[in-house]
């Protein structure tokens, strides 16, 4: 099918065209081609006559062609600058093969001949204004009409198909005698209406003299066949026999032109045969992965480009359930290692390759002694004594010293042949190959790298660093400190009889109550709405108003207390009476301080509280199996939790969350369950002799002094073992301690070091407790063998405070 | 009892030689504007010499003047070297922090350039001027120009002359007092308060003309002992904080006649009682200091760790600064808005409560032993402000020498618990050996 290029001013009238081109093939009014001049592509040389006629008109008419041309040019100048320059000489040559027998009268027009041929355009173009005019003076007209766009023709433009440019200068030399315009009909995919004979065998007629029909149902008579001598006469003659083929359709000789030849020649050697065909055109990369400024398409990108496929979605759904159930399996990852084969690998190829790189020798055979020589000293050679040892070592001879009696030879020549020869060459060979050789690793492990890595201890500040106030004013040995829940004051008792309360901002004491008896122990009621300090001194437990902070809090414990509670018919049991009395306080010892008086049947060593505050517990160490009470202050009733002895109990704590009770005796500390009333754990410390004991404030976590000089962390989840014992001390822990808000806890021991540790609990229950020593406070005098007694922590401070033997209290911060 | 100028030991070092050039703001020193060469060895009795000479020979001065040398904004204490070298150390460990500041660049402090010295006449030493004895520790203590106002442990207040001699001593309280201030005068009454363990406040009304006190109001509503009192500049408010971590503010005046109509006349003998007319509440531990910083904001210290800017109007807190230790004593100068704070250590912390910066302190004053526990500053100078300490000495310090203090006022056998400059010509401490010393401050420069 040939692609029609429209001349540029037809583009416009593209629709125009395309019926006029209807109108033409079927020739039937010319009045419709004159309508439309513009839309007409004619595609047919004309005879030489015809032309000239044309041109003749042309020239007549140049004075109006001159303006013509003006205006023409204004309109087609910019379309036509693309090709026109390099068509125009195609043109030319082509005109000169077109028109070749008329050159010489040609001559002159032919430079102008496409404008002749626009100029024509302008004519019809003016005709198509003048339509109007008859019809019959148009006649005249019409057939000039014809030829203009037979030179239209001519413009190379329109000869882009081959085909047509070879079929259509064919009849110029040959002008069809049948059909004088053949080529009227112009589409090259109508069939060759030469001859109407169809596409059938020429040789079907071959015994006829006619070669086919023309259009009007008249026989194409067959040319006259030549003959030799003819052939050869042409040949002779003929500068143009060699390019003289026969067309079979028509039977007509046909010259190829220069240009046919030029396409043959082309298609010969492989080439397009196109000339003008851009092999190598420049690629336009429209659709490339850059991204452009504005899109190659006007047009939106569709909705559904936006959509996820439902298709794909399905798809894969399907996969997804296959791969649940386990019908589909991804395919296993080609190992992306390269893969090596040992040529000559073997099973035990390490062993192998140790032996060759890392080779163990043979342990050498021991070298012979002088014993073994032929000719050995006297004093190898056996005496009767060792030969008599010799003879008895018959049923055991690896106990002998030689495995062979020495012997004197008087020459080398003389010794005979070793009777053990065989025997020890085969040993050897066991040796050699039944015992392992393998390399000693030896290890190198330093100290240090032994020591776990534990944070610096700068890092974990605030911890108490230095003395910053000594309370002075006891005058014996202070024995314990205890701290008022808000932190104004502390109180401490001592031997000299007194309980002194002290304000820790100034160091001022505030208070003293004498007693007269050595106080073992102080302990301020946590309960922050009372005003209470419970003193063991001696066999009493007294707990006193210490009248220091809140007036009304003071005035409210009083009244309180004052109160006398009936007990109804609540009796005690005898062993629970003989243990431990109420007493009722006096104005006397009202005065004193006391508020209540519980009087213990031995020794009180210590007094500690519950945290909500009512309940409290006085340890008697000699108590036995009564050496436990629980008191509680609302009810003033006192119970015994222990039926039997455990042992020596040294100390007592509440824990500060749940009803549970530690109980320390000399070696164990024992945990009860309140409630339930049963042991819950018993925590073996491995230590011969429990002082004091201290619970960390989130109550998993107790650490434990004992007078063998350690320091041990229970963690209560963990174990009953201790998770760490701490030897920092050299000598006896008196007391230990936990701070309430910072990661730090304290032991005080009798050789006057008080020190401090940073002990971290994690809540993550994974992690185990962090515990760094971090400081080693001293300041404390040894008082006969006594160094620090007590210690506590202040509650919002990071400060410690040390009660010692040198009747001083110190403030470290 | 003597003010000692502090010196810390100078070590002989190499005879590295400097160029110094001297400069004043004081006109009447002025010397010529030459670089010298000094050795570097040198401290401030060389470089005194140096300038003395000068000045001497310009007939500026006709004997021997002290001055003190202010090098980068910092006193000169040691030797010129020490103090050089460690510029040249900090200036090396800006510049390995890639954290050029403007401010260190322009003090170009270094071995290799002349270097700025600033010299100011030496703050004259202050003189131990009186010692008043009280029976008890003396634990407040606060004075006007005519009038000294001490407290102590026994309960009692104490009134004194500017000269020290004893006008009242009275039982006040029913525990120890912890705090004393001067609330107005008039030339025939003056108006005090006083804060003590017993959890009030009382305002008292000294009437001059025939030497009798009387308690005007008994201010009552803290929970716990009140550490702090502080009237503000009006004196038409005081200003309380207490233990129990809540600062409460009272009126001086009378209040409005409440409606049951008691207000003063039903209890003549003791005063009425006062409520407070605002409760801030907000620190979680005993306020140890306040102070109106404006009349509308108070700044208050806490043993929480933290310094507090309220809004008084708005009853609320404005902004806060976090320490890391418990502060015992604050003080704000309203003539640097700066505040100098004790904490439970031996260290003096200068703050900024209003910059932005955060919790960030500006300098540290380090040469007390033990817990300082109280600062204040001048009244007339922004530079100077004196500590007292459980190491038994008064300081002197000037803002610009963070290294040692101007002068040590010895005298105290026991520990400082209270000290006051609200006289500007005075400074006094009380203390725990039961006495009140006064050093005569000679601070005016003109």
């Amino acid at each position: 099918m040939v692609k029609r290029k429209l001349n540029p001013v037809q583009v416009s009238l593209d629709e125009v065209a395309s019926t006029s081109l209807k109108a033409h093939t079927t020739k039937a009014s010319s009045k419709s081609e004159k309508l439309k001049p513009k839309a007409v592509i004619p595609s047919q040389a004309k005879n030489g006559k015809e032309q000239k006629e044309i041109l003749k008109e042309v020239k007549s008419s140049a004075p109006r062609r001159s303006t013509r041309k003006a205006n023409m040019k204004k309109v087609d100048e910019e379309p036509m600058d693309e090709h026109s320059k390099d068509e125009k000489s195609d043109e030319q040559s082509e005109d000169d093969s077109v028109l070749g027998t008329e050159e010489d009268e040609d001559a002159e027009v032919d430079g102008d001949s496409d404008e002749t041929s626009e100029d024509e355009e302008e004519a019809s173009d003016e005709e198509d204004d003048d339509d109007s005019k008859s019809d019959s003076d148009s006649d005249a007209e019409k057939s000039s009409e014809v030829d203009d766009e037979g030179i239209e023709n001519d413009n190379p433009f329109e000869f882009s198909d081959m085909n047509e440019a070879i079929s259509q200068k064919v009849e110029a030399p040959h002008p069809n005698p049948v059909n004088g315009n053949e080529y009227e009909e112009d589409s090259s995919d109508e069939e060759d209406i030469r001859n109407t004979v169809g596409n059938v065998p020429l040789n079907w007629y071959d015994e006829y003299p006619h070669i086919g029909y023309d259009l009007d149902g008249r026989k194409l008579i067959r040319p006259k066949q030549e003959d030799k001598l003819d052939e050869f006469l042409r040949r002779m003659e003929d500068p143009n026999f060699w390019r003289t083929v026969k067309d079979l359709q028509t039977g007509q000789n046909v010259v190829l032109s220069d240009k046919d030849l030029e396409f043959v020649k082309r298609i010969q050697s492989g080439k397009i045969p196109d000339a003008n065909f851009e092999n190598f055109a420049p690629w336009i990369d429209w659709f490339s992965s850059d991204v452009l400024d504005t899109p190659l398409r006007s047009m939106p990108p569709s909705k559904t480009s936006f959509l996820p496929s439902k298709i794909d979605k399905m798809k894969i759904s399907k996969m997804v359930h296959a791969i649940k159930m386990g019908w589909m399996k991804p395919k296993p990852k080609p190992s992306t290692e390269p893969n090596f084969y040992m040529l000559w690998d073997s099973d035990d190829k390490s062993d192998e390759m140790r032996r060759v790189h890392d080779h163990i020798p043979a342990p050498k055979v021991r070298l012979p002694n002088n014993a073994e020589s032929y000719n050995p000293p006297a004093e190898y050679l056996f005496d009767e004594k060792e030969m008599k040892d010799w003879e008895s070592k018959d049923d055991e001879p690896w106990k002998r010293r030689y495995n062979f009696i020495p012997q004197k030879y008087k020459s080398l020549r003389e010794v005979p042949a070793y009777d053990n020869y065989t025997k020890e060459r085969f040993q050897r060979c066991l040796d050699l190959y039944i015992c392992p050789r393998a390399k000693k690793m030896r290890l190198t492990i330093k100290a240090e790298d032994l020591v776990p890595q534990l944070p610096n201890p700068k890092d974990l500040q605030p911890f108490p660093t230095i003395c910053s106030m000594i309370f002075k004013g006891h005058s014996q040995m202070v024995r314990s400190i205890t701290l008022e829940p808000h932190g104004q004051f502390f109180a401490s008792g001592s031997e000299d009889g007194t309980v002194k309360v002290w304000e820790i901002a100034t160091g001022r004491c505030m208070k003293t109550f004498e007693f007269g008896c050595v106080i073992r122990w102080v302990e301020w009621c946590p309960n922050k709405s009372l005003s209470l300090l419970a003193v063991a001194a001696d066999s009493d437990v007294m707990l006193i108003n210490p009248g220091v902070g809140d007036k009304l809090i003071i005035e409210k414990t009083d009244l309180l207390l004052s109160e006398t509670l009936d007990q109804g018919d609540y009796h005690p049991s005898e062993r629970l009476k003989g243990a431990v009395q109420w007493e009722p306080v006096d104005e006397e010892k009202w005065a004193k301080g006391i508020r209540i008086l519980i009087r213990h049947f031995k020794n009180v060593n210590q007094v500690t509280w519950h945290a909500k505050g009512d309940y409290f517990a006085s340890v008697m160490t000699d108590g036995q199996n009564r050496s436990v009470l629980i008191h509680q202050l609302s009810s003033r009733r006192s119970q015994l939790p222990l039926n039997k002895s455990k042992g020596l109990i040294q100390c007592v704590l509440f824990h500060p969350i749940r009803p549970i009770f530690f109980i320390a005796t000399q070696r164990h500390v024992r945990v009860y369950d309140l409630l339930k009333q049963e042991m819950i754990k018993k925590l073996i410390s491995g230590a011969k002799w429990i002082s004091s004991m201290s619970i960390h404030p989130g109550g998993d976590n107790v650490i434990v002094g004992t007078y063998d000089k350690k320091v041990m962390w229970f963690d209560l989840d963990l174990s009953t073992k201790p998770y760490q014992t701490l030897r920092f001390h050299g000598n006896a822990v008196r007391s230990v301690a936990f701070h309430k808000r910072y990661p730090l806890f304290a032991s005080g021991s009798d050789d006057c070091n008080l020190i401090i540790s940073h002990g971290m609990v994690y809540n993550d229950l994974l992690q185990n407790p962090l515990i760094v020593p971090v400081k080693k406070l001293r300041g404390h005098d040894k008082f006969s063998d006594f160094g620090i007694l007590s210690i506590m922590f202040h509650n919002m401070q990071p400060w410690v405070f040390s009660s010692g033997a040198d009747k001083t209290i110190r403030l470290y911060t | 009892m003597a003010a000692v100028q502090e010196k810390p030991s100078t070590t002989a070092s190499s005879a590295l030689s400097l160029q110094v050039r001297f400069v004043t703001k004081q006109e009447q020193y002025s010397i010529p504007d030459f670089p010298y060469s000094i050795s570097a060895n040198v401290g401030t009795d060389e470089l005194n010499s140096v300038i003395n000479r000068v000045l001497i020979e310009d007939d500026v001065i006709e004997k021997q003047k002290e001055f003190d040398f202010l090098i980068g904004g910092e006193f000169l204490r040691g030797t010129l070297e020490e103090l050089v070298l460690r510029h040249e150390a900090l200036k090396e460990k800006i510049v390995d922090d890639k954290d050029e500041d403007d401010d260190t660049e322009k003090k170009k402090i270094g071995v290799e350039e002349v270097i700025e010295v600033e010299y100011v006449e030496r703050t004259p030493a202050p003189e131990p001027e009186n010692c008043l004895m009280h029976d008890d520790w003396v634990s407040a203590v606060d004075a006007t120009s005519n009038w000294i106002l001490t407290g102590c442990y026994d309960a009692t207040l104490h009134l004194w002359t500017g000269k020290g001699k004893h006008k009242q001593g009275f039982p006040a309280h029913s525990g120890p007092i912890k705090a004393v201030c001067w609330v107005s005068s008039t030339p025939e009454s003056t108006v005090f308060a006083s804060a003590s363990h017993d959890q009030t406040v009382m305002i008292w009304e000294w009437d001059l003309s025939n030497n009798n006190v009387s308690c005007k109001w008994i201010c009552k509503g803290h929970e716990r002992s009140v550490e702090c009192i502080k009237p503000d500049r009006q004196a038409a408010h005081l200003a309380s904080g207490s233990w129990d971590g809540q600062l409460k503010i009272w009126t001086v005046a009378a209040d409005k006649p409440t409606e049951d109509g008691a207000v003063g006349e039903s209890t003549s003998s003791k005063g009425a009682t006062k409520t407070p007319l605002m409760t801030l509440a907000g620190h979680k531990e005993s306020v140890s200091a306040v102070q109106w910083s404006d009349e509308k904001e108070l700044i208050s210290a806490s043993w929480d760790h933290t310094i507090k800017l309220w809004d008084v109007e708005m009853g609320g807190m404005k902004a806060e600064i976090a320490g890391n230790k418990a502060f015992f004593d604050m003080s704000w100068s309203a003539l640097n808005n700066t505040a100098i704070t004790s904490s439970a250590d031996r260290h003096i912390r200068l703050y900024d409560p209003r910059s932005n910066e955060g919790s960030l302190v500006k300098c540290m004053f380090t040469s007390h032993n033990g817990w300082v526990s109280s600062v204040n500053w001048s009244l007339t100078n922004e530079n100077l402000f004196v500590s007292g300490s459980h190491d038994k000495l008064m300081k002197l310090w000037d803002r610009r020498s963070p290294r040692a203090p101007l002068y040590n006022m010895t005298g105290h056998t026991e520990n400082i618990l209270c000290t006051s400059w609200a006289n500007p010509d005075y400074m006094m401490s009380g203390g725990s050996d039961n006495t009140l010393r006064i050093f005569k401050a000679k601070t005016d420069l003109k």
